[in-house]
């Protein structure tokens, strides 16, 4: 999975460059708000749709660009990172649950925004969308042009994934 | 000791907003949370005596903008800080000319919220 060499050109964003605004904006909210240290790995080369016993958190964006920021994580790192984001324990799919997920997309999406958006007026921001499942699929109408990166944390991967265009 | 409205549409950011207050040692006495910038109007209202306002500003119904602006038109002063994903120039510049106090930007720690709000409260 690599960002299409158009959308590169159009946006004027390289694929290493978006890697690192990921994987900066993924350290600086799991470091401050979530008191865990992700370790990030290589880029994905195949994309991921299928997820099983997981949530995703999503927050879209429109305007100069638009596009899709969503983190997807096992059902049992999502508890872990619930509990310390709220200093209280979370061992269950709950409202708790999906809005720190939700909360967490919203955070690396004004982190992407802040990269893409000239002053902050050019680009909006949506409202972040949770699913959550034991077998479910999420599929992109522009897979091919997502830079997705994967991250170890308390032993277990999460997946950090932009989806960009520019618009016209 | 201070009363203090925050208004966010994320449960979990509310929770830490609050418990990062306690933690930054500031003089805080009783929390009000407000969803949306509706529910935020609806606890001023009520004639809570609130003396610091923290809002997000990317929410449903009644963005934080919106809700600023409805603040000041009600001849309202108290201190409104956005705590917000928001980090752009032109958007933080509307939010202040609306007639915001301050702003936070989202991810933040306790260290920043007292450096930001001790001179408020």
């Amino acid at each position: 999975m690599s960002l299409n060499a158009d959308i590169a050109e159009s946006t004027k964003f390289t694929e290493e460059r978006l890697a690192g605004y990921i994987i900066g904006a993924t350290q600086e909210v799991f470091t401050t708000m979530i008191m865990m240290d992700p370790k990030d790995e290589f880029p994905m080369r195949e994309p991921v749709s299928r997820f099983k016993c997981s949530i995703t958190g999503m927050v879209g964006f429109a305007g100069t660009y638009s596009g899709v920021i969503s983190i997807h994580c096992p059902v049992s790192l999502a508890m872990k990172i619930t509990s310390n984001m709220l200093g209280m324990e979370c061992d269950e799919v709950n409202d708790d649950l999906n809005d720190a997920i939700g909360e967490i997309a919203n955070m690396l999406g004004g982190s992407v925004k802040q990269v893409l958006s000239k002053g902050g007026l050019d680009v909006k921001l949506s409202i972040p969308t949770v699913i959550s499942g034991e077998d479910y699929t999420v599929n992109s109408l522009s897979d091919s042009d997502c830079v997705v990166i994967p991250f170890i944390a308390e032993g277990q991967k999460f997946l950090v994934g932009l989806t960009l265009k520019k618009d016209d | 000791m201070a009363n203090i409205l925050i208004v966010d549409d994320s449960s979990t950011m509310r929770k830490i907003i609050s418990r990062s207050l306690r933690q930054a040692g500031l003089t805080v006495d009783e929390i009000f949370e407000a969803g949306d910038g509706i529910e935020g109007l609806g606890v001023i209202a009520s004639g809570k005596s609130i003396q610091l306002i923290l809002s997000d500003i990317n929410m449903p119904n009644m963005d934080g903008l919106e809700f600023v602006k409805a603040v000041r038109a009600n001849g309202n002063s108290t201190p409104i800080v956005m705590i917000t994903t928001e980090g752009g120039e032109e958007i933080i510049a509307e939010a202040m000319s609306s007639g915001a106090s301050d702003s936070i930007k989202k991810p933040f720690t306790p260290d920043q919220l007292q450096e930001k709000l001790g001179g408020l409260l």
